[in-house]
């Protein structure tokens, strides 16, 4: 009972403080004491409670019944539990006093000045009798957070309002020193506005240790008490009603209200107004005439593709020449699923009722299906076109003739012809080798007039296009040799001889030139030697190619390593040389002379440059998209340029039109390793590491606005492959439709119309 | 200077969504994603450029039009199916908490999406409808022939069933079909209905399994497609050609295994009135059926078994009558008097083919033995006007028993069998009909014509059976013609090198001729041909026919000369071609020879076959 009483009480306590204002200061000290009391007092209740469980209900009937009936309002009206509470809370309040004894006991006396009476309580003492000086609290600063005193010297204040200081406090040592002196010091809590150790209490004690044990920290508490019967059990039950009011009309009469209400739903019931369920949703569809009302005017979304129809071998009894052989069934099972061409193998039943099953059917379904919602349709345009028609129209090379048609003589040399050059008349040859010899012969017959053996490898070898006097350029590693064939009319030995080996050397240029020009003293002239010898510096490499300007007079050559490129450029009157990039972008390749301009054509690994000799500026580049060129030739008129690669691609530039291709060929399988335009018939020719060389009829146009025409005429195979090298040059005749072509396999063949 | 472009705001970025961009549009979950792309028709575009379309990514995706998904987004059928989402959860917490009554409501008032707006959105007019149902066909005959199991309930396989009838009933009751095609994977039929062409695939007659790599719900979510569709346009259909849908199911004869014969065709004035009772009689026990519904079956039967069913020529019969008013007059051209006598009337021309070959069995009654396929032979046959009949057992519905005497053919595909113990009616029967194996008449309807029967006889070797479509493309292997002229040739020659290992007692002389005169005919360089001339001489061939035989294998040589060299140019003509004319050109010639060589094949494998046909026609 008690302990159900705690709650509301304080709380009601709580309310009744609020509500009476009025009453005198003195009587809150009391009701502070008293709330301590009663919070002590629970569990001493409890523990008289157990000793008298059956007498308790009827000491405290009336006041239980009591106790109830407030409860119930507090339940039933909330407005009237104020003043009930109030009642029952002085009440008790007066019982308690009067129990404990503890309050004073106020006298009534007339007060003198108002003349009305007034309660005057005695005067309180504070000696050991009240309750707060009952210990000595030497610090006095009140419920307030330690940690304010953290920083000052002091740590609270006493009765006085002096400082209390706080006390000298030793450091670790001295701590440890006493925890090992005081044998209570592990009982032992620091209190914080004592700012000393203070042992604990063995009632305190006794609370940690079971609060370690996890029980109830109180050692009074009993959590299995028995339960005090109130209301049940013999002789509990209540016989009298509550409250003697009779039972109301309502309680027994039905409804007059309710029972219109009920009404009007059973009249829509009745009338169908309300369904009693909703119609079930049914999943039977009524099939109407839906395509009577006009659709949209949208259009209609393309039907899916058809699968395709079942072609004869599809039947169930097709000829036979549809059967699979054994051959085609292994090849067919072989194939994965989705690879096969045809999702069946053709099969032959003698009659209608021996076909099984399709045991694929509900996958093919599925199939389609799966075609109808997941792939992708693309509507493709069906070319129904003849594909020869696809082929340009481009006049016979019958018509086109002459052309070199077929190999009238073949000159053999030991290693890789890699080089030949024709002279200027078109009568002779010279062909050069790998092992360092170079052949003159003649282009009609074949036969050979004079072999010379140099050390090490040809690079290159060019004949001087000058007519007037006879020379060719062979050259070695970082060494250019000058060349006079035998068997020359006197007049032009002679002049070219004042031409290579001057007797009065042009003076030596402004600019000395690591370029040697070295003429063997007269005596040692010979046929077999070379008459004057460039020595090109240190390291230059081997000179891969000579391009001699059309006059005759200056020669570029372009050696595989050195500086600036490789690219020296010679001039044989004034016997200097000179380099005419001081840096350039690339590895050269190869250099061009424009056969009419002061042009000049450099071939890096991927781009053309076009400069001009006389501004000293670059004009053009151009970008044929090759990855690494490998031949290159200008068109006599100056116009057109081709250029070939190791990726198998000719380019053919309109160098008044573009930067970029006018066309791009690619017939050869292998690298291009040649190409040379005729100096006067309209043809061109390519030879490649496939071993064939193409001829090409290519007419070139004054008129701007026609395209030039290329026609492919011949192929002419008859080198050999070797090494996987084959046909490394082409050369045309001047005066004659005719190609010599040097192969890797040493043969030097003559093609003749 | 304009507006800059943002990248990706504008062109294909923007037109195009990935799938799994569309499903977090849609908030909805790649299952619903499917089953709307499905029911919608809605299908991955192939954008042209892949990475810009993706906002620079080339990660394999599938796009679709960003359009077609904006649409969806407005779509009731996701609605529904949003709102099926949350009756689950409901339901799933109903049955959780074990609120039966709760959970059963629930279930009574789940949400059904209707399908009716996307058929009129998917198929606009009714031709477009028409034009698509094959593989609605397909579907609903592979279903109605399904077993059912716990994810094909008994009710959907028999609505396919449903639906399959109606169609067939309506193919027969139109005399639409028009080829057919006995595959090894199934039967092709092949029907015009308002002139589009619709071919549709059966299953034999045996018990599918769905194999286990086959997702069941994509075919039903199909499937739920296809039976509105086909629902919607048989409605039209049998509407159109004043017939009550759905036609009226009898249930008795159904459960006799009646098939088609269990719906009964009903022309609307006729139905009008009694379509109360007709309603009742489906749901009636086959003990009380009232005496209309007796007499209404009566009727049926009756119109089944007379030649021309009164129900089944009634439209046509119409149709004559008027077309005989509108009589077409040509009238002459005053510009081009020429020009008028050609000119063809529409009536003409539907005149022409179409009586003899949708009639062409109607002056015969079959007889189909019980080997023969009931459901194929049955529509074939009386969609080409013919009276069939057949035993008990391969179903109930029978018009006349075997004993009729009005049976002109047997259908039967068994091997013979001689009967000792045949009486002498039944000998007589035999004689007076004509035995023939199914594939006659497939044969029959796709030639257009009545065949001979004696190829087909019971038992004999049947001819080919040759599929009516034709092949794919054109020039293709066709059996039906013989072999070429040259191929025949060249068959003779080789059959002489066959024959030469036998003359060879004849002498040597001869052989040693020959094979001099042999050598003439290859020599092609002068010095070959001259020690030609010496061999032939000491063979003792004389001068003259040296000659001869010279001068025609120059002739044959020079011919195929004269091409190589045009080849060769065209061959050097290629060079000048650019790449992507070049890529094309390979492409054509690579199908071109792949057709070739496909055909090259064939006619090898026909022509070994015949030789060896001959061959053991002469051993035998």
């Amino acid at each position: 009972m008690a302990a159900l009483d705690v709650k509301p009480k304080s709380k009601k306590r709580k309310q009744a403080e609020e509500d009476a204002p009025a009453e005198p200061p003195a009587f809150s000290a009391p009701v502070e004491s008293l709330e301590m009391l009663s919070d002590d007092e629970g569990p001493e209740d409890t523990a008289s409670d157990d000793g008298h469980v059956d007498e308790f209900p009827e000491i405290d009937a009336a006041s239980d019944s009591e106790e109830d009936g407030s409860f119930e309002d507090e339940e039933d009206e909330e407005e009237d539990s104020d003043g009930t509470d109030e009642e029952d809370f002085e009440e008790e309040d007066s019982d308690d006093s009067m129990d404990r004894d503890i309050f004073p006991k106020p006298k009534t006396i007339i007060s003198d000045i108002t003349g009305q009476p007034k309660r005057v309580y005695p005067e309180i003492e504070p000696d050991y009798d009240s309750d707060s000086s009952t210990e000595d609290a030497p610090n006095r600063v009140g419920d307030v957070p330690m940690h304010w005193y953290d920083d000052l010297p002091h740590v609270g204040y006493d009765m006085d309002g002096k400082k209390v200081l706080r006390p000298a406090r030793g450091d670790e040592l001295d701590k440890f020193l006493q925890t090992v002196d005081d044998p209570s010091a592990w009982t032992s809590a620091f209190d914080k506005t004592a700012q000393m150790d203070k042992p604990l209490s063995a009632e305190e004690l006794d609370i940690i240790r079971r609060l370690y044990a996890n029980e109830v920290p109180d050692a009074g508490y009993d959590p299995y008490e028995p339960m005090t019967e109130w209301f049940t059990g013999k002789g509990k039950e209540e016989v009298m009603p509550l409250s003697a009011a009779p039972e109301p009309k309502r309680r027994w009469v039905p409804s007059k209200w309710e029972k219109q209400k009920v009404m009007t739903i059973v009249r829509a019931i009745r009338q169908g107004r309300i369904l009693p369920s909703k119609p079930k949703t049914t999943s039977k569809l009524e099939f109407y005439s839906i395509w009577a009302e006009p659709s949209t005017s949208h259009a209609p979304p393309l039907p899916a593709p058809k699968p395709r129809l079942p072609t004869n071998s599809e039947s169930y009894n097709p000829p036979e020449e549809y059967l699979p052989t054994d051959a085609e069934r292994a090849e067919w099972e072989a194939l994965d699923p989705e690879d096969r061409e045809r999702d069946y193998l053709p099969k032959k039943y003698s009659s209608l009722r021996l076909v099984p099953a399709y045991d694929r059917f509900i996958k093919e379904r599925f199939s389609r299906q799966l075609d109808l919602y997941l792939a992708p349709r693309i509507q493709r345009v069906k070319l129904n076109i003849d594909p020869s028609t696809l082929i340009p129209k481009l006049p016979s090379p019958q018509s086109l003739k002459p052309f070199p048609n077929y190999k009238s003589l073949k000159f053999t040399h030991s290693g890789r012809a890699r080089c030949i050059s024709i002279s200027p008349d078109g009568a002779w040859v010279i062909s050069g080798d790998e092992n360092g010899v170079v052949s003159l012969w003649e282009v009609n017959v074949g036969r050979e007039v004079k072999r010379w053996k140099f050390a090490g490898k040809i690079g290159a070898l060019e004949w001087c296009p000058r007519l007037d006097v006879s020379y060719f350029v062979v050259g070695i590693e970082e060494v250019l040799h000058f060349v006079i064939p035998p068997n020359l009319p006197s007049p032009v030995l002679v002049l070219t001889q004042s031409l290579l080996a001057p007797t009065t050397l042009p003076p030596a240029s402004e600019t000395p030139s690591p370029v040697k020009w070295v003429t063997p003293p007269t005596s040692s002239w010979s046929p077999d030697t070379a008459i004057l010898t460039v020595q090109l510096p240190q390291s230059s490499g081997l000179p891969k190619q000579i391009a001699w300007h059309r006059r005759g007079d200056y020669m570029a050559t372009v050696s595989s390593g050195g500086a600036q490129g490789g690219v020296w450029m010679h001039q044989i009157t004034r016997r200097h040389s000179q380099a005419p990039f001081k840096k350039i972008r690339g590895a050269v390749q190869l250099v061009l002379f424009h056969p009419l301009k002061p042009h000049f054509f450099v071939a890096t690994q991927q781009y053309v440059r076009i400069y001009n000799l006389s501004e000293q500026k670059l004009l053009k580049t151009l970008t044929p998209g090759i990855k690494w060129i490998s031949s290159m030739d200008v068109h006599p008129s100056g116009d057109h340029l081709i250029v070939g690669g190791y990726d198998r691609k000719l380019c053919w530039f309109d160098l008044e039109l573009s930067d970029k291709p006018y066309k791009i060929l690619r017939y050869h399988t292998r690298a291009i390793r040649s190409l040379a335009f005729h100096p006067t018939y309209p043809l061109f020719a390519s030879s490649s590491d496939d071993g064939a060389i193409q001829v090409f009829h290519s007419r070139v146009y004054n008129d701007l606005m026609t395209d030039p025409l290329i026609v492919p005429l011949k192929i002419l195979r008859g080198h050999t492959l070797k090494e996987g090298l084959g046909v490394l040059q082409v050369k045309w005749c001047a005066r004659q439709p005719w190609l010599v072509s040097g192969g890797a396999d040493g043969t030097v063949g003559v093609w003749c119309s | 200077m304009g507006r800059l472009r943002q990248k990706g705001k504008a062109g294909a970025a923007k037109a195009y969504v990935t799938r799994t961009s569309a499903i977090k549009k849609l908030q909805c979950s790649l299952a619903d994603f499917r089953r709307l792309c499905i029911l919608k028709g809605i299908f991955p575009r192939e954008p042209r450029s892949r990475k810009k379309a993706n906002k620079g990514s080339s990660a394999p995706t599938s796009f679709y039009y960003a359009k077609d998904i904006a649409y969806l987004a407005h779509e009731p059928v996701l609605k529904k199916l949003r709102e099926h989402k949350a009756f689950a959860k409901k339901l799933s917490r109903a049955l959780g908490r074990g609120e039966w009554s709760d959970a059963k409501n629930l279930e009574d008032n789940k949400p059904v999406y209707r399908l009716d707006h996307i058929i009129k959105e998917r198929y606009p007019t009714f031709i477009d409808a028409v034009r698509d149902i094959d593989d609605a066909l397909c579907m609903a005959f592979l279903f109605a022939s399904l077993p059912s199991n716990a994810r094909l309930p008994p009710v959907l396989t028999e609505n396919c069933a449903r639906l399959a009838a109606e169609w067939q009933l309506y193919v027969m009751h139109t005399r639409s079909l028009r080829k057919t095609f006995l595959s090894i994977k199934g039967i092709y039929y092949q029907a015009e209905i308002m002139d589009q062409t619709v071919t549709w695939l059966v299953p034999y007659q045996f018990t599918q399994n769905i194999p286990s790599d086959v997702d069941v719900r994509v075919m039903l979510t199909f499937l739920e497609l296809y039976q509105t569709l086909l629902g919607f346009v048989f409605f039209k259909l049998y509407t159109d050609s004043g017939l009550v849908y759905p036609p009226p199911l009898d249930v008795k004869k159904d459960e006799g295994g009646a098939g088609v014969g269990a719906f009964s065709l009903q022309s609307t004035s006729q139905a009008a009135p009694s379509a109360a009772p007709k309603a009742k009689a489906v749901e009636v026990d086959g003990r009380k059926i009232s005496g209309k519904d007796v007499r209404q079956a009566i009727k049926t039967m009756t119109g089944d078994s007379a030649t021309n069913g009164g129900d089944i020529d009634m439209p046509t019969a119409e149709s004559s009558s008027m077309e005989v008013d509108e009589e077409f007059v040509p009238q002459q051209s005053t510009s081009d008097p020429q020009s008028t006598s050609s000119l063809t009337t529409l009536k003409a021309l539907e005149a022409l083919p179409q009586s003899l070959t949708t009639s062409l069995f109607s002056p015969y009654t079959f007889y189909l033995s019980r080997e023969s396929s009931r459901s194929i032979f049955e529509f074939i046959v009386r969609s080409f006007g013919g009276r069939i009949g057949w035993p008990a057992s391969s179903g109930s519905g029978s018009p006349f028993d075997e004993s009729d005497d009005s049976i002109t053919h047997v259908i039967i595909d068994r091997p013979p069998v001689e009967r000792t113990d045949e009486t002498a009616e039944e000998r007589e029967r035999r004689l007076r009909r004509k035995y023939v194996q199914p594939q006659w008449v497939v044969d029959c309807i796709n030639a257009g014509k009545i065949l001979l029967e004696e190829p087909y006889a019971q038992g004999s070797t049947l001819p080919p059976h040759l599929s009516p479509f034709g092949e794919s493309y054109e020039g293709a292997y066709d059996p039906t013609v013989g072999l070429g002229k040259q191929t025949v040739e060249e068959s003779e020659s080789e059959d002489e090198d066959v024959v030469l290992p036998e003359d060879e007692e004849e002498g040597e002389e001869q052989v040693a001729e020959k094979s001099a005169l042999r050598a003439a005919a290859t020599a092609n360089d002068p010095a070959s041909l001259r020690a030609a001339e010496l061999a032939a001489e000491v063979a003792g061939v004389d001068f003259g026919t040296f000659e001869k035989e010279v001068r025609k294998s120059r002739k044959k040589s020079k011919a195929p000369a004269k091409d190589d060299r045009e080849e060769g140019e065209q061959d050097m003509n290629k060079m000048m071609m650019s790449n992507k004319q070049k890529k094309l050109y390979e492409r054509m010639k690579y199908s071109e020879k792949k057709k070739a060589s496909e055909r090259a094949v064939l006619e090898t494998k026909k022509q070994q076959l015949q030789k060896q046909k001959k061959r053991e026609a002469k051993a035998g």
